[in-house]
C-alpha cells in the first residue's frame, strides 16, 4: 500500500514537472513582451531594455526556468506584470471565494447526489430512475449560464429571494450567512455536479450488480438494500470517488462562467484575466497551482480507490 | 465649493439681473459657450466666466442629505487596479481616483474647468507660465496639510522621458514645476498651452502626499478613505470628515466591476447596486420602463471608425476611402444599433461634445451615387476589400456589416473579419490595411487630434501626414482670440475631414444608468459615471 502511494506521488511530481515545462514555455510563445507590456505603449527602446534586463528577460529560456521554477518551489511566485503586486496576494484574495464555493457545493452537492444515484441504482426502470435519468441528463446538457439564468429569474425576479450577483465580501460570515451569502452560484453548480455525479453513481453501482458474486448472493436470499449497501457499493467506490475528485477540481479551476455570471472575482476569472492583460507571471503562477489541484485531488482519489479494493492493493 | 477667493465672480455675488439671466440662460440648456460670451461681453475674464458657469449648474441640484451607502458598478476590474493616479487605464480607477483623490482644478459639465485644490489660476499673456495658488486648509486623510511641495512631487511623476506616466502626454509642454512659497506653484511651459488646467483636471493628475510610493492604500485629499482595496475584488471608501469642501455625503460609497452586462443589468434591476456603467443598447426601453431606475446617459465624443492604412497598397487609394465613408449609413446605425443613444459621425473626430466643435462642416450621409462614383475610379472592380473588425464597442462590427452590404448595391466586395477582441489593440489595430478601433472623448480638441491625427503620432490610424495641419495644431494652442482659435479648430477639422481617410459614422453617448435614489450625479462627458466626476457629489435621497 504505502509502496503504491510513493509510486503515485512520484509520478504526480513527473507531472507537475512536466507541466510547468509547458506552462513556461507556453507563455513564452503568447504574442507580447512581457517588459514592453510592464512599460506601456509609449515606452522608450532603452526603457524597455532596462525593464527587460531587470526581470531577467535577457537571460537564455532555460536560466529563466531554473529561477522561476526555484521561485516556485520556494513559495515566490513574482510579482504581478500589470499591478506589480505579489502574485500570492492577489490570489489569496480570490482563492477564498473559490474554496467556499467549491467546499460547500462539493459538502452539499455530492452526498445528495450520490444518494439520488444509488436510489435509482436500487430500483433501476422504476419511474423514480426513469423521471431522474430524464432531468439529469437535461442538466448534462443546459450550459451553467442557462442554469443559473433560470435561477435567477425564478429566485430574484420571480420569488423577489437572494442576491442576483454575490454583493459585499464573504469575510467573516458564519456557515449559514455564507450559504446565503453564495446561494445561487452554489445553487447552479450544484446542479452542474449533480448530473455527472448522479449518472456515474447509477452506472458505476449497476455494473457491479451485474457481476456473478451478486447474482450468488440474490440466490441466496440477501435483501437487496443489503446488496447494494454492503456488496455493492464499496466495489463502486473507486470510480465514485474519481468522478467526485475529477469534478472538485472543476470546481476549482474550471467554474470561470458562473464566477463572471455572479460578478465575484475567483481564480478562474483571475486566469482570464492575466490572459487579457498579458500578465505571464500570473498565468505561469496559476496554471502551476491548477495543476497541483488536480495532482493533489487525483492522488487521493487514487488512495482512496487502494483503500476501498483490495484487488488494486495486491495485483497479480 | 465652500471657501472660493473672495473676488471670484460666484453667481452668489452677482447683482440680482445677472444671477438671474445666468439661471435662465443653463435652465434653457446653455452651454460654457454662450455662458462666456455673456460675461465676457460685459468684462469678465475667461477664468472668471468659467467658474461663474460651474457654480451655478452646482446650485440648480436639490440640496444634498448625509448619510447612507451607495454601489456603483463599473464594467471591466482586474488585478490591474491600482491607486497609483499614474497608472489609471480604466473607467473603474477613474471613478475610484475622484473618491480618494483631489486635482487641481475640476472639469464642468462642458468640459471647461474650475479651481480645486487651486483656488486660483493665472497665466502670463501668451499662456507660457501658469501660476498656481494652492488652497489652504486641505487636510489628507492621514492629517497632514496640501502644500506645495505635494503639488511639486505629484507634477513630477508625469514629466521626463523615463516618466511611468499614462498621461504624460498632456503635459509634455511643461519644462519644469517651480516652488514659489508653500502655497504657490508655478509650471513653465517649452510652448504655449491655453488647456493646461484642464489637462490637470483630468483623471491622471491626483494630487499625491510628497514622496508617496506606496500606493496599496491611497492617502489622499479626496471626500473618502480608503476602508478597503483590492485589485479586481472591490474598493470601498467611507466618509472624510475633515474632507475640505463640499461633498462627500455617503457614509459609505462602493465601487467594483461586474464584467458581463448580463449580470450586471440583472444586478442593477434586482437593486443589488444602485447604479451600473454601460447599459447595452437593448435594454434601455427595459430601464426605462423600470419602477425608480432611471438611463444616465451623457452626450460625448467618444466614436468607432474604420481606418485605412494610406501608406499600404489598396488602402492608400484616395476613391476606395471615399466611397467607404458615403457608403456608411449613418443613421441606422444611430438609430438601430445604438436606440438613438449618439449622435452622426462626420468623419472627424471633433463633435459638438467638444468647447472647439465647429458646426460648419456639412454632413456627410449614405450616398450611393458619390459612393459608385468614387468606386469606378477607384478601378478596384469585384477585387476583395479585406475589412478587419472586432467587438471593441457597440457598433464597431455592425458599422462594417452595413458598409459591406451598401457596397455589394453598387458591387463593391468587401471582405469583413471578424475577429476576437482579445489582442486585438497589439496584434491588429494599426497593422491591418482596413481595420476598426473605438475611442474614448478627450479633454479637449487639441488633444484629440494631437493623440491620433498628428502626422508623427503613436497612433495616428491612417498615417495621414500634412505639414499644415501639424503646425496649425501647435499655433492654435496659444491662440488667445477667440474668433482666430474658431477659425483655425474649423480648418483643422476640416483637413480630417476632406483627407484623413477614415470613416466615423458615429460618436456614442455615455449610456449608464442609475436608481432615483441616487442623486448629485455629475454630467462631465468624459467618462462613464458623469465623466468620473461623480463621488464627490453623489448622494442618497431616503
Amino acid at each position: 500500500m504505502l509502496s503504491l502511494i510513493i509510486k503515485r506521488l512520484g509520478i504526480g511530481l513527473i507531472i507537475v514537472f512536466a507541466v510547468s515545462i509547458i506552462i513556461f514555455f507556453g507563455t513564452k510563445i503568447l504574442p507580447g513582451d512581457a517588459a514592453q507590456i510592464r512599460l506601456g505603449q509609449e515606452a522608450t527602446e532603452a526603457n524597455v531594455a532596462a525593464m527587460r534586463e531587470r526581470l531577467g528577460l535577457d537571460k537564455p529560456y532555460y536560466l529563466q526556468y531554473l529561477t522561476w521554477l526555484g521561485d516556485f518551489v520556494r513559495g515566490d511566485m513574482g510579482v504581478s506584470l500589470a499591478s506589480d503586486t505579489p502574485i500570492t496576494s492577489l490570489i489569496a484574495d480570490r482563492y477564498i471565494n473559490t474554496v467556499y464555493v467549491a467546499v460547500l457545493t462539493a459538502a452539499i452537492g455530492v452526498p445528495i447526489s450520490l444518494t439520488l444515484g444509488i436510489l435509482a441504482a436500487m430500483f433501476p426502470g422504476s419511474l423514480y430512475d426513469r423521471i431522474l435519468t430524464f432531468v439529469s441528463v437535461s442538466l448534462v446538457a443546459a450550459p451553467e449560464f442557462f442554469t443559473a439564468t433560470l435561477l435567477v429569474l425564478l429566485f430574484v425576479f420571480v420569488l423577489g429571494v437572494g442576491n442576483a450577483v454575490v454583493v459585499g465580501s464573504a469575510e467573516g460570515k458564519g456557515l449559514f450567512e455564507l450559504i446565503a451569502h453564495f446561494a445561487l452560484p452554489i445553487a447552479t453548480l450544484s446542479f452542474v455536479i449533480a448530473s455527472q455525479l448522479i449518472r456515474m453513481s447509477r452506472a458505476a453501482v449497476l455494473n457491479v450488480m451485474s457481476s456473478p458474486y451478486i447474482e450468488m448472493a440474490i440466490l441466496k436470499g440477501t435483501p437487496r438494500r443489503r446488496i447494494i449497501l454492503r456488496h455493492a457499493l464499496l466495489n463502486a467506490i473507486g470510480p465514485i470517488v474519481n468522478v467526485i475528485a475529477l469534478n472538485l477540481a472543476y470546481l476549482v479551476t474550471g467554474v470561470i462562467v458562473v464566477e463572471v455570471y455572479f460578478g465575484y472575482p475567483g481564480l478562474a476569472t483571475l486566469i482570464v484575466q492575466a490572459v487579457q492583460t498579458r500578465d505571464f507571471v500570473l498565468i505561469q503562477g496559476l496554471g502551476m497551482i491548477f495543476c497541483l489541484t488536480y495532482v493533489i485531488l487525483m492522488l487521493v482519489a487514487d488512495i482512496a480507490a487502494f483503500a476501498s479494493n483490495p484487488r488494486l492493493r495486491h495485483p497479480k | 465649493m465652500s471657501d472660493m477667493k473672495k473676488n471670484d465672480p460666484k453667481f452668489k455675488q452677482l447683482g440680482h439681473a445677472d444671477n438671474k439671466q445666468l439661471f435662465e440662460m443653463i435652465h434653457r440648456g446653455a452651454s460654457r459657450r454662450d455662458v462666456l460670451k455673456y460675461f465676457m461681453a460685459s468684462g469678465a475674464t475667461l477664468a472668471a466666466s468659467s467658474a461663474l458657469f460651474g457654480s451655478a449648474t452646482e446650485a440648480i441640484a436639490a440640496t444634498p442629505k448625509r448619510g447612507g451607502k451607495l454601489i456603483m458598478a463599473g464594467d471591466q476590474h482586474g488585478p490591474n487596479d491600482t491607486l497609483d493616479p499614474a497608472l489609471y487605464t480604466s473607467a473603474v480607477d477613474y471613478f475610484r481616483g475622484r473618491m480618494f483623490y483631489g486635482s487641481l482644478t475640476r472639469l464642468t459639465e462642458s468640459l471647461g474647468w474650475e479651481p480645486e485644490l487651486a483656488e486660483s489660476i493665472e497665466a502670463n499673456a501668451d499662456a507660457t507660465e501658469w501660476t498656481f495658488k494652492i488652497r489652504q486648509g486641505v487636510e489628507f486623510h492621514d492629517g497632514k496639510t496640501l502644500t506645495a511641495d505635494d503639488v511639486i512631487y505629484t507634477m513630477n511623476r508625469h514629466l521626463g522621458a523615463d516618466s511611468i506616466s499614462k498621461a504624460a502626454s498632456l503635459v509634455a509642454m511643461v519644462d519644469r514645476w517651480e516652488k514659489v512659497n508653500d502655497y504657490e506653484v508655478k509650471a513653465v511651459l517649452n510652448s504655449p498651452n491655453a488647456d493646461l488646467p484642464i489637462a490637470l483636471g483630468t483623471f491622471h493628475f491626483k494630487i499625491l502626499q510628497d514622496g508617496a510610493t506606496d500606493f496599496s492604500t491611497a492617502v489622499g485629499t479626496g471626500p473618502y478613505k480608503v476602508k478597503e482595496f483590492s485589485p479586481g475584488v472591490r474598493a470601498v471608501g467611507e466618509r472624510f470628515e475633515n474632507f475640505w469642501g463640499e461633498g462627500g455625503y455617503l457614509d459609505e460609497l462602493e465601487h467594483y466591476g461586474i464584467g458581463d452586462s448580463t449580470s450586471r443589468l440583472n444586478a442593477f434591476l434586482a437593486g443589488d447596486i444602485d447604479a451600473m456603467v454601460n447599459l447595452p443598447p437593448k435594454a434601455i426601453g427595459q430601464v426605462e420602463s423600470a419602477d425608480g431606475k432611471e438611463v444616465w446617459s451623457l452626450q460625448a465624443g467618444a466614436y468607432v471608425n474604420i481606418t485605412p492604412r494610406l501608406d499600404m497598397e489598396q488602402s492608400a487609394n484616395v476613391h476606395l476611402w471615399k466611397a467607404m465613408q458615403h457608403l456608411q449609413d449613418r443613421q441606422r446605425l444611430l438609430k438601430g444599433v445604438l436606440k438613438g443613444q449618439g449622435s452622426l459621425g462626420n468623419d472627424q473626430p471633433i463633435n459638438a461634445a467638444y468647447f472647439d466643435h465647429c458646426p460648419d462642416i456639412p454632413q456627410r450621409q449614405l450616398d450611393p451615387d458619390q459612393a459608385k462614383f468614387h468606386w469606378e475610379k477607384s478601378g478596384i472592380g469585384s477585387t476583395p476589400v479585406p475589412v478587419v473588425c472586432a467587438e471593441v464597442s457597440p457598433a464597431a462590427v455592425e458599422q462594417c456589416l452595413f458598409m459591406q452590404r451598401e457596397g455589394q448595391k453598387i458591387g463593391a466586395n468587401f471582405d469583413v473579419k471578424k475577429v476576437t477582441t482579445d489582442g486585438y489593440w497589439g496584434a491588429v489595430w494599426l497593422k491591418e490595411p482596413i481595420c476598426v478601433a473605438s475611442w474614448n472623448m478627450r479633454p479637449t480638441a487639441n488633444i484629440m487630434m494631437t493623440l491620433a491625427f498628428k502626422g508623427d503620432a503613436a497612433w495616428n490610424e491612417t498615417r495621414w501626414k500634412n505639414d499644415k495641419f501639424d503646425q496649425l495644431l501647435v499655433d492654435v494652442r496659444g491662440e488667445v482670440d477667440p474668433d482666430a482659435r474658431r477659425q483655425k479648430y474649423c480648418d483643422l477639422q476640416t483637413m480630417i475631414h476632406e483627407e484623413n481617410g477614415m470613416s466615423l459614422p458615429v460618436h456614442r453617448n455615455y449610456v449608464d444608468a442609475a436608481a432615483s435614489h441616487v442623486k448629485g450625479r455629475t454630467s462631465v462627458p468624459l467618462n462613464n459615471f458623469g465623466g468620473a466626476e461623480a463621488p464627490v457629489t453623489l448622494w442618497r435621497d431616503a
